[in-house]
């Protein structure tokens, strides 16, 4: 009893640490402990990061009102509450405090909006009006970026950006309703996808020229895509698992949402590391998810032995996948400690599966924001160990590329 | 100092450790589970893990028709000192093989010279490239790729910049390289490299 209160309290702690990744605490808000505004890169990955994540709940907070399963969708409107929090205090850092409150006021209409739009999936004049009031919002946000950049993003393509978020979210919404779960989840991850390079663009209006040269660095780059790919794993499996364990008959698409991501990271690793890399981590992580769906198919059953079973096949995952990272890495990611993290990302999605599981969906959402953003944090360390191992096999300044058989001549160099 | 201020202290103390430590060594709260799913098969027990991809085949030729440029590819390492090789044959230009291939999620390079001994050679007239120039690529399987130039630049080569060119990120882009500015007759060499950036079209 002692041990479960001592990781509840923790997992309290996990959630304000959300608020901290997003760039100014929840403490800033209720006037204690303020802290300093984010470096420019980093407030930059928490837009993206907490942005694509507003895209999943507010999709899922959809999805349950579609269900007609109001606890759930209790529990998500809460979670896409606390995002927005998030969001509200990185726009206050780095715009002010009544910048803040007005981005809360704007962006908390659009989420009722969406809720009444998928609310009203067959009332026309629910969605009529729902879609009204979106069209109100994508102009106002508009506004709202192009005076808080001074113009650096402009209010058409401010607008524009705003048309097509919403647009996902009410065409996944759609499908979702009309049992089209393969199209649904593709807008599922078109619109997360969207929402992460949206975050970028924002951020680079709103901080600034400064800032903006802080996006263009290599080693900012590829930590930013690596969190978008590890992110949209979790999201995905969170999704997968979900209708898994409930034994949802959207699970086929979730299930191939999440095989589509992890084709994009074996891609990813083939672009960094070559072919044979990418065969060796994709056969490794491969095993990963099938040992969190089979962990979710023995909650389902009920069955313990099921469920032992993964969580021992997830270890010897972890051991390997982690001997394979700090290989490929040439021991900038030591193993033992890899090992550990990848252990926690486990728990953190199986402790998800077994509070969705028994309803308590409060519990499932917090689980999975935190599982979130720790895999950003983890994207984190492999950008760096990645960048750190791929520069030095860069080759060493420019190319002679001429013999010298033009020079002197007027040619076009 | 209020007993509200030192609780929002400790939580944030305990929260920045947790960041300082980059990876959470605390597991989320477990709920007991419970079955979920009513009796019946169970659509999880069927899914498997997709254990291949979709992956981008060698470039073999490169086009840039508004340049006049069209050329078979070869395949390009690094010189035993680190530099990047060139292509032996100044009408052939060549690709970059240990970075990313063009198409995939990455920087891909290719290098060409700009003259030979006698006279121009293959990417002689890459300075003239303007924004929104087409580029494509055949690719070894039959299929292509195609890029719009974004903008060049002419370095240096003593501040060469390999980061912009080689460093690791997973956006699809296209590298050109050659030379340019003047000769050095005494070490047989230009002092500057051209470099075109491209996006995909």
């Amino acid at each position: 009893m002692t041990d479960s209160r001592t990781r509840r309290a923790l997992a309290v702690f996990v959630v304000v640490l959300t608020g901290l990744v997003a760039g100014s605490s929840a403490l800033d808000r209720v006037g204690h402990l303020p802290l300093a505004a984010p470096a420019p890169a980093d407030a930059a990955l928490a837009l993206q990061t907490n942005l694509a994540y507003h895209s999943v709940l507010a999709a899922d907070l959809m999805r349950s009102r579609i269900r007609g399963d109001e606890d759930l969708a209790r529990a998500a409107e809460g979670a896409v509450a606390r995002n927005t929090d998030a969001m509200r205090d990185l726009v206050g850092a780095v715009l002010g405090d009544q910048w803040a409150e007005e981005f809360r006021l704007l962006w908390s209409a659009h989420v009722t909006a969406l809720s009444n739009y998928s609310s009203g999936v067959e009332d026309p004049g629910a969605r009529d009006a729902a879609r009204a009031a979106l069209s109100t919002f994508e102009g106002d946000l508009a506004g709202f970026l192009a005076t808080g950049s001074r113009g650096r993003l402009s209010r058409e393509a401010a607008r524009a950006a705003a048309y097509l978020h919403v647009d996902h979210l009410m065409r996944q919404a759609d499908a979702y309703a009309a049992r089209d779960y393969a199209r649904a989840d593709q807008l599922y991850r078109e619109g997360y996808a969207h929402t992460f390079a949206l975050g970028e663009t924002i951020a680079a209006a709103l901080l600034g020229p400064a800032g903006a040269e802080a996006l263009r660095e290599p080693g900012w780059r590829l930590r930013s895509q690596l969190a978008r790919l590890l992110g949209e794993h979790v999201v995905l499996a969170v999704a997968a698992t979900r209708a898994g364990v409930t034994n949802a008959p959207d699970f086929a698409a979730a299930g191939e949402a999440v095989n589509a991501n992890t084709r994009d990271l074996a891609g990813a690793i083939d672009t960094l590391f070559g072919a044979a890399a990418a065969q060796g981590f994709q056969s490794l992580w491969a095993d990963h998810v099938d040992q969190l769906m089979a962990y979710t198919g023995g909650v389902a059953a009920g069955d313990a032995g099921r469920r032992e079973a993964a969580v021992n096949r997830l270890k010897a995952f972890e051991r390997e996948f982690a001997a394979f990272l700090s290989t490929a890495t040439a021991g900038r990611l030591p193993a033992t400690a890899l090992a550990g993290t990848l252990l926690t990302h486990d728990q953190m999605l199986m402790a998800q599966i077994d509070a969705y599981a028994g309803k308590q969906y409060e519990q499932a959402h917090d689980s999975a924001y935190s599982t979130y953003h720790h895999m950003g944090e983890v994207a984190g360390d492999l950008a760096l160990a990645f960048s750190g191992t791929l520069g030095d096999r860069a080759p060493a300044g420019g190319s002679q590329t001429g013999y010298g058989g033009t020079a002197g001549h007027h040619g076009p160099r | 100092m209020g007993r509200a201020d030192l609780l929002w202290r400790a939580v944030a103390v305990l929260a920045a450790l947790l960041v300082g430590g980059s990876t959470l060594t605390a597991s989320a709260p477990r709920a007991e589970p419970v079955p979920a799913a009513p009796p019946g098969p169970l659509a999880v027990d069927s899914f498997r893990s997709a254990r291949s991809y979709a992956a981008v085949a060698a470039p073999v030729r490169l086009r840039i028709p508004a340049a006049g440029i069209d050329t078979a590819l070869g395949s390009l390492g690094r010189n035993p000192d680190g530099t990047v090789e060139v292509p032996t044959d100044p009408a052939e230009a060549g690709w970059f093989a240990e970075g990313p291939r063009p198409g995939q999620p990455g920087p891909a390079v290719i290098l060409g010279h700009v003259d030979s001994r006698t006279g121009p050679a293959v990417f002689y007239a890459l300075p003239t490239l303007r924004p929104g120039t087409l580029v494509t690529i055949d690719l070894s399987d039959g299929t292509g790729v195609a890029f719009r130039v974004a903008g060049q630049q002419r370095v240096a080569k003593t501040s060469f910049p390999t980061d912009e060119v080689y460093a690791p990120t997973l956006r699809p882009s296209l590298r050109l390289i050659t030379c340019g500015g003047t000769f050095d007759h005494t070490s047989r060499h230009y002092r500057d490299n051209v470099i075109v950036y491209a996006d995909p079209a």
